[in-house]
């Protein structure tokens, strides 16, 4: 079955590197249809121009960066910092055919699944 | 104990909070939800010409907001749909909150509701809001 499980231990080191300066972990919804997986990530802040999204081998990595203000407000509930999440992709899924898409705020990534395990309707003939 | 924390205890948890994800590093997803359970979570910033509400609100629905300003306090209404025709058993991860919010800030000075202007990019919500005639400061001159 084709599964899309979040973090690796193979990324673990890169991970410390990335974390260095520090990120936020985006909050993520995944769901998957007849032909793809969908992870729908919040990631308020971040403009196209900030955005990657990087399929590498079984990886797929999302980073944003935002835009730091330099005034700090006058009361403060949140505070911008740039996004990084890893997830791993099982070889059922075609990586190729990855579409990513941004909008006000929310980055939807499209994984399609492999041909060869789409559900395929069989035809039945009436005799 | 320090004094300023007494004014505002959930600031201050906030403070205590962040110090803490600071250490431990950034084990949950997501930004730092207010304690308060309020969503969303708003920034203020004061200047001479007005006041700036941020909200942190990614994926709402744009039809839906619904600003108004009564007084001294700003309300926000929005709704952050589902992905239509998804079927609850598809989904093998939940992590993000839909659904309804309002959010009311009262600011302690006196607003001029007709000015407010709202912009709503890549997910945060800027409101801007004028002080009423009244709120704003006045040059007072010294007579002889």
């Amino acid at each position: 079955m084709a599964t899309l499980a979040t973090t690796t231990p193979a990324s673990t080191q890169r991970d410390m590197a990335e974390r260095a300066t520090r990120t936020i972990t985006p909050r993520v919804d995944i769901y998957e249809n007849d032909k793809a997986y969908v992870l729908l990530a919040d990631m308020p802040g971040v403009g196209s121009d900030g955005l990657d999204v990087v399929a590498e081998g079984d990886e797929l990595v999302i980073r944003g960066r935002v835009n730091h203000s330099t005034t700090p407000p006058d009361y403060q509930e949140f505070e911008l910092a740039d996004y990084y999440r890893s997830f791993t992709l099982t070889e059922d899924l075609d990586t190729a055919g990855i579409a990513a898409r941004l909008r006000d705020g929310v980055l939807r990534v499209e994984i399609p699944k492999s041909p060869r395990i789409q559900p395929k309707k069989i035809p039945v003939h009436a005799e | 104990m320090d004094p300023r924390s007494m004014s505002n205890p959930w600031q201050e948890i906030r403070r205590l909070q962040r110090e803490m994800e600071h250490f431990l590093g950034d084990f949950t997803p997501g930004w730092r939800w207010p304690l308060t359970g309020e969503y969303p979570p708003v920034n203020v910033t004061r200047d001479d010409k007005g006041i700036t509400l941020e909200a942190l609100c990614p994926g709402v629905d744009r039809q839906s907001f619904e600003i108004t300003v009564v007084g001294d306090t700003a309300t926000v209404r929005g709704e952050r749909k589902a992905e239509p025709a998804v079927a609850e058993e598809r989904y093998h991860r939940r992590e993000r909150q839909l659904g309804a919010f309002t959010r009311s800030v009262c600011v302690d000075e006196g607003l001029d509701p007709d000015q407010t202007q709202a912009t709503y990019t890549n997910g945060i919500l800027r409101v801007w809001l004028a002080r009423a005639p009244e709120a704003m400061p006045k040059k007072i001159t010294i007579q002889s």
